[in-house]
């Protein structure tokens, strides 16, 4: 089997070869490749050229057209921190009181920021990748982007005290979020995943979650679906048990679970939908090869007879994460088959 | 006369459920009935701590329910008891309960260094918050200017944890080793102590100040010092 049809194999629940190893690397290819982040996060061909190279390398069963989490805020108007090596940020917000946004426009993402970048990227990947491996783009969900515009705790405080002006504002963001992803799907994305780390258990509360994320959600996978993507998947990081049995009704193929949702529990929260996940991210920095191999056998043993699992972190492996820590984990999930 | 336990429950409710403007209703509704102001903080506020607290306890932290019960008692400290006992706001915290707090050099996410800074006041510390993009040398010769017991920083992501590794020697290098170095935020607490060269890695802030201050939350005029 190739990678695409592993991945695709596993999603639908069937038998694929082995499980899948997908894990979610993107700057560290980069640092893996001898390159800058912010060259990576700056140049479509860089991303291309260190998704291919460390794929190539170590043989997982991905590629991701990504560049940071602030690609949508910047598209917006947001001015940004680089650092040489590390991932931007948002310097201030652009928001200001009651969520105002009459005077944003959405992005177009062959013009807005860095988007252009990142559709370049897609482009670049596709065509080296064919179909032999999917291409999985990566955009914000609604409430991170709208946490990025506002500043996070201004937008908490607004979601609580008027939740209306909230709810303009992530409308906002909503088709920010289909604009981008449209974009990637015409640029070749086989799968769409939306992040959206602050829309977390950790930080949103799950009734919010239900409220404000869950429909928005809905909304987007169903345009995503009619615009071509293959597979739509939710990453959402953190003890996400408390909204995991929304999953189903979000219309996603995929969802990745963290290291703090044991696997069997995922599939049981999630319906038996497909799960990834969900080794510790910071275990790539810190563990050594051998502790790496238990943790994917461990992971793919508690997955136990599912087809539906696809080996992976339980959010972004981290920039400076080992290449032996990594190579460790994609051989482990050959090993296990 | 107002003096009952059972009185003071819908304002911890309040505080809870972070209804800021009616818990400043209730508060100033029991103190204008006589509720002495100190069994108010005592019995009111710090026990809607020990309530959150024991949800954090429970795996049910969520950051948007600790600010807003944060904001109700920031509120009620200040338009309620602040101006009953001003007194008290000028007692100085001593150098055990003083901590420096900042995000670390490359990160600039502040927000759960303000929740942090808001509940070690509401336990009755003295917080120099440095701010964010804080280098570690900042943080040591704050931590020596102050005569702080501990140095909090924070960080969201892990590309930091070099900058954050380089705070032990250089306090030992100072002379200042029994300084307490605790490290928290979303990244960090994947971490090990020894993975960052820190004494504690936190998983929120109530882990933190279990660890402090083992009588909390019953410090009644600590927690009205801290808001001070």
């Amino acid at each position: 089997m190739t990678s695409y049809e592993r991945l695709l194999c596993a999603v639908a629940g069937q038998k694929p070869d082995r499980a899948p190893a997908a894990p979610e690397v993107f700057g560290v290819t980069a640092r893996l490749c001898g390159r800058r982040i912010r060259d990576y996060v700056s140049d479509g061909r860089v991303i291309a050229e260190s998704q291919t190279a460390v794929r190539a390398e170590l043989g997982y069963d991905i590629l991701f057209a990504f560049a940071d989490l602030s690609v949508e805020a910047e598209a917006l108007g947001c001015s940004l921190i680089f650092e040489d090596d590390a991932y931007p940020a948002v310097q201030a917000p652009i928001v200001r009181d009651k969520g105002d946004i009459a005077w944003l426009a959405l992005p177009d993402p062959s013009r807005s920021g860095r988007m252009p970048v990142v559709t370049e990227a897609c482009r670049l990947l596709r065509e080296a990748a064919g179909s032999e491996c999917v291409i999985a783009a990566c955009v914000m969900g609604p409430v991170s982007t709208a946490s990025q515009l506002m500043g996070l705790e201004a937008f908490l405080y607004l979601l609580a005290d008027r939740p209306l002006d909230a709810g303009r504002l992530l409308d906002f963001t909503e088709q920010t979020t289909l604009e981008y992803g449209k974009g990637l799907i015409a640029a070749g994305a086989h799968c769409l995943v939306v992040f959206d780390p602050i829309a977390s258990p950790a930080v949103l509360p799950p009734a919010l979650f239900a409220l404000h994320e869950a429909p928005r959600l809905m909304r987007i996978f169903e345009r995503f679906k009619s615009e071509g993507a293959l597979i739509s998947w939710v990453s959402i990081a953190g003890a996400t048990q408390k909204i995991l049995p929304l999953f189903p009704k979000l219309g996603i193929d995929l969802a990745t679970i963290d290291y703090e949702v044991p696997v069997a529990e995922g599939f049981r929260l999630a319906g038996g939908m497909a799960l990834n996940g969900n080794i510790k991210p910071f275990s790539f920095v810190s563990a050594q090869p051998g502790e790496i191999k238990q943790m994917a056998r461990a992971c793919l043993r508690d997955a136990g007879e599912r087809r539906n699992f696809i080996a992976g972190s339980g959010c972004e492996v981290p920039v400076e994460s080992g290449r032996e820590n990594l190579r460790a984990f994609v051989e482990a999930v050959k090993e296990v088959g | 006369m107002i003096n009952r336990e059972a009185d003071i429950h819908p304002l911890i409710e309040a505080v809870v459920n972070g209804e800021n403007q009616l818990a400043v209703t209730l508060a100033e509704r029991l103190v204008n009935s006589g509720f002495p102001v100190e069994r108010l903080i005592h019995d009111g506020l710090t026990a809607a701590l020990r309530s959150l607290d024991a949800k954090c306890s429970n795996e049910e932290f969520n950051l948007l329910e600790i600010m807003l019960s944060g904001r109700a008692m920031m509120a009620v400290m200040d338009q309620v008891v602040a101006r009953r006992l001003p007194a008290l706001e000028q007692v100085q915290a001593p150098p055990e309960r003083t901590i420096i707090l900042g995000t670390i050099k490359g990160d600039i996410h502040e927000l759960g260094k303000h929740i942090a800074k808001m509940l070690f006041k509401a336990n009755g510390f003295k917080v120099v918050d440095l701010g964010k993009d804080v280098r570690p040398e900042n943080f040591v010769k704050a931590a020596i200017e102050e005569g702080a017991a501990y140095i909090g920083v924070s960080s969201l992501i892990t590309l930091t944890i070099p900058c954050i590794r380089e705070i032990r020697p250089m306090l030992e290098a100072e002379g200042a080793k029994h300084i307490t170095v605790i490290a928290g935020g979303a990244a960090l607490q994947q971490a090990c102590p020894e993975d960052l060269n820190v004494d504690i890695v936190a998983k929120n802030v109530f882990d933190v100040l279990r660890c402090l201050c083992p009588e909390q939350p019953s410090q009644t005029r600590a927690s009205l010092r801290g808001f001070a």
